[in-house]
């Protein structure tokens, strides 16, 4: 039987309400999956930020609590937008969670992914300011267990590496490395896993309690199963602290200098990572507290699996497209998109 | 305490979408096909009281059924979608459980759901079930299991994102895309672009695309395309209301409006 004639055995109606042809697909490749889990993350820190403790003077309170520590020039904008939250709360708060939600719509659109990558680095850059007081880095008790350095800078970062265009030249080994070159990209990574390493081991959380105290304090409010996860894991490095953060250290410096080594131990160190950040994720950040409601994102653990499969080894190096007149130019995403 | 604005809007989108459903079943007729087959005009027709009853969750005055007739009635839109879900399964093979049509729709009649059983009212508004919460929702009551919350909308929100991708992609036409998308005499849908990765008819990714339409073909073959009546000559999908992408823009709504009510109620 021919395709057509198979064809004309539908229901002429069928055909008109599209029933079933909705689910068709045009597959996009490994870099725009990835730019829609990021799409999808800011679509979620959109939602989570409707939530009615945003409106509340408590949200004003959160802001003005990461002030605590830093520098006073850190600190006096931070003090000052709190203060601009709290009397103009619902204006605001709309605004935020408005451009959030339209951040992740932009991205998922093909159309203006460019446009919407580009403002979540501008809109990450200012969160990681003035909402996660640039995620306590300048204080002493910035933790990766607590999600240092600023999960919100992790969005900007991955904004850069996943940005739509690739450079011309060698091939690159891995999709981080596509938009800004296989040195550029390795960089950052060794950067932020080499800080979070360096996190690890401050005085405030080698002590022997502080991982104690840092994972039995997000157990309250969250249902039961996680809060007896957290006491659990809590229980185990009690007493341990120093041990705890030089092991944590360690991971943390194999994963850093992951990404130099051959693609297969690559491959393990990226394992590694993976497993860290999920255990950092659901252990240390209890999943961003969102199951105890009043979270505004779900904290850095899901951003670092996403920034560590950017970096997984391509199994075929992925090379500038030459760029080719229609996907090009609806996409504007991948295909076709090759920095001259 | 969330602004009742804010819901009120939520609502309005709600109501859209309603609208729309409502007029493409208008539109396209079903149950003149039989019984059988007007049982297929599905996916409109959860649309149409998924938003009804969305609408009153979000604002009490448009409040409709008793909460239990609502459990009752998404109850048995979940089970026919699973049902549809698994018969997916049986046709294009095991990825059709969560990258089939029907997917989605189970997820959302899930969600609804779990939405009417899980809730509970705030104290102030005592035992009044899903009352409390139109009464509204910025007086905020609270779900059950709320790490199911959490679960579903998740997927909520990764089908929406996946739907926006695909609405907008270069390979959409005829689905998804805004574009126009032609359809042949025989019923056959001709698409003017390449697949995806350029297969030909018989190639891995049109095959998908006809077992998406439940038999049907797609063809990229230019002989046949160019038998292909004008668009907008009688035949062509691209009739405004009934075209593909308007179910796909209404289950984006449904999908973000429904992530959004289970996000705040965790």
């Amino acid at each position: 039987m021919s395709e057509i004639a198979a064809a004309g055995a539908r229901p002429a109606w069928r055909t008109k309400l599209g029933a079933g042809a909705e689910a068709a697909t045009s597959a996009p490749d490994l870099r725009r999956r990835m730019q829609l889990g990021l799409a999808g993350i800011w679509l979620l820190v959109g939602l989570l930020q409707y939530q009615s403790f945003m409106f509340s003077k408590a949200f004003s309170q959160m802001l003005a609590g990461t002030a605590s520590g830093s520098p006073g020039v850190v600190a006096s904008p931070i003090t000052w937008d709190a203060t601009l939250v709290e009397h103009h709360a619902v204006l605001l708060n709309t605004i935020f969670a408005t451009i959030q939600l339209l951040l992740g719509i932009g991205i998922a659109w093909r159309r203006t992914v460019r446009l919407a990558l580009a403002a979540s680095v501008a809109w990450a850059l200012g969160v990681w300011w003035f909402g996660e007081g640039l995620g306590m880095v300048l204080t002493s008790s910035a933790s990766p267990v607590n999600g240092a350095p600023g999960a919100v800078i992790i969005y900007a970062l991955l904004a850069v590496l996943l940005w739509p265009a690739d450079r011309a030249g060698r091939p690159a080994p891995f999709t981080a490395a596509r938009a800004v070159g296989a040195p550029v990209a390795r960089a950052l990574w060794l950067v932020l896993w080499l800080s979070l390493a360096y996190f690890a081991l401050l005085p405030a959380n080698r002590a022997p309690q502080a991982l104690n105290g840092m994972i039995a304090g997000m157990e309250s409010g969250e249902p039961g199963w996680l809060a007896a996860l957290d006491r659990g894991a809590a229980s185990l490095v009690a007493h341990q602290g120093l041990a705890a953060s030089i092991v944590l250290a360690v991971a943390l410096v194999i994963i850093a200098i992951g990404v130099f080594l051959p693609p297969q131990a690559a491959k393990a160190t990226l394992v590694l990572a993976i497993v860290v950040a999920a255990v950092i994720w659901v252990v240390g950040e209890a999943f961003g507290t969102i199951l105890a409601g009043g979270a505004t994102d779900p904290n850095s653990g899901p951003l670092l699996i996403l920034l560590a499969l950017t970096y997984w080894p391509l199994r075929a190096a992925v090379t500038a497209p030459a760029r080719t007149g229609a996907s090009a130019a609806l996409a504007g995403t991948d295909e076709g998109t090759a920095a001259s | 305490m969330i602004p009742a604005w804010i819901l009120d809007i939520f609502a309005a989108v709600m109501l859209v979408v309603a609208a729309v459903s409502a007029v493409r079943l208008v539109a396209a007729r079903p149950w003149r096909q039989g019984a059988r087959r007007a049982a297929l005009a599905d996916i409109d027709v959860a649309h149409l009281l998924m938003a009804i009853a969305m609408a009153g969750m979000l604002a009490a005055s448009l409040r409709t059924l008793p909460n239990g007739a609502w459990s009752v009635i998404f109850a048995v839109l979940t089970a026919w979608f699973a049902y549809r879900v698994v018969r997916d399964a049986q046709v294009s093979g095991v990825r059709a459980l969560a990258g089939g049509h029907c997917a989605p729709h189970l997820i959302h009649a899930g969600a609804m759901v779990y939405m009417f059983v899980a809730f509970t009212a705030p104290a102030t508004h005592g035992s009044g079930g899903m009352s409390g919460m139109a009464g509204g929702m910025s007086g905020m009551g609270t779900l059950e299991l709320p790490s199911l919350a959490f679960v579903f909308a998740l997927v909520l929100i990764g089908y929406s994102i996946w739907d926006l991708d695909q609405l907008s992609g270069p390979g959409a036409s005829g689905h998804y895309s805004l574009a126009v998308a032609r359809v042949a005499p025989s019923g056959a849908v001709l698409v003017g672009v390449g697949a995806p990765g350029g297969g030909g008819p018989g190639a891995p990714g049109v095959s998908a695309l006809a077992s998406d339409y439940g038999g049907s073909a797609v063809s990229t073959d230019p002989a046949v395309t160019s038998q292909a009546p004008p668009a907008g000559a009688p035949g062509t999908m691209s009739r405004g209301v009934l075209a593909p992408w308007v179910a796909t823009s209404c289950r984006i709504a449904m999908g973000v409006t429904m992530a959004f009510m289970l996000l705040i109620m965790v």
